[in-house]
């Protein structure tokens, strides 16, 4: 049996998707009688790629909900927590790039008043 | 001048005496304070946590793991008209009941489960009369 490509699962939708699982699905269940009842050996090595086609069809699904719901949050301020990107514990919990930068007024207006001059020596 | 209500001269001395506000106190009927019922507000998230839900974990694929085709379960077919699955563990009879109805389009009377000592669960799914149990165990492949 040729193994299920994620590249063509991408072209379908999500209920032609769904009916490929279920129909791989009750492939397995087959085969896997077939184990119990002693089948050929031929059925035997199927199931392990049905049991991995099964797998890319759930990714694939998984996968098309989830750039769904990416579009509809861009731009939120609040986004579902696996969009927002893992990175890493630590860096997620470090101070963004504003909150770093962040002034007080008076010493934002003092360094704008009075940026640090830079002379250079005429020739 | 006529026409305008006197103060009270009682209820002013109270009022001067104890605030303007004055607390009722409710009377304690029982000897235990229990807290009082307080309000409790509904969830409203401002962003899921999980945005996609994760797919449920015993469909009606996985209850099923495998039929057992042993010389004991074979005579259970013939003679009870009962097939004989290994089931999840985690399957309750309700459930068996109705996925093997819609797997195997059958109807079932009743399921026995018990637990084996290796850890599975053993299903006894009776069917009713009106199927073979035979046929069926064919049609599904096990015989």
């Amino acid at each position: 049996m040729v193994k299920v490509k994620a590249s063509e699962l991408r072209k379908k939708d999500q209920d032609q998707l769904k009916k490929q699982v279920e129909d791989l699905k009750t492939e397995l269940s087959t085969l896997k009688v077939a184990k119990v009842a002693g089948g050929a050996p031929a059925k035997l090595a199927k199931i392990k790629v049905v049991r991995k086609s099964i797998a890319t069809a759930l990714t694939v699904i998984h996968e098309k909900k989830l750039t769904q719901v990416r579009l509809d949050s861009k731009g939120k301020k609040y986004q579902p927590l696996d969009v927002r990107g893992k990175k890493t514990r630590a860096i997620r919990r470090r101070l963004t790039k504003k909150q770093e930068n962040k002034l007080v007024l008076r010493v934002l207006k003092r360094k704008q008043n009075f940026p640090q001059r830079r002379f250079a020596v005429a020739k | 001048m006529a026409g305008k209500p006197k103060p009270d001269a009682k209820k002013t001395s109270k009022v001067l005496k104890k605030g303007l506000h004055q607390r009722k106190h409710k009377k304690w009927t029982t000897v235990r304070f229990r807290r009082p019922e307080t309000k409790v507000l509904s969830r409203k998230p401002k962003y899921a946590r999980t945005s996609v839900a994760g797919k449920t974990r015993l469909d009606k694929f996985s209850t099923f793991l495998q039929p057992l085709a042993t010389e004991k379960a074979l005579k259970i077919i013939e003679t009870f008209n009962t097939l004989v699955f290994l089931v999840d563990p985690h399957a309750d009879k309700k459930q068996i009941k109705k996925y093997a109805e819609q797997l195997y389009n059958i109807k079932v009377t009743k399921v026995n489960t018990l637990i084996r000592p290796d850890g599975k669960k053993k299903a006894f799914i009776k069917i009713s009369p009106e199927y073979e149990g035979v046929d069926i165990a064919n049609k599904i492949g096990i015989i």
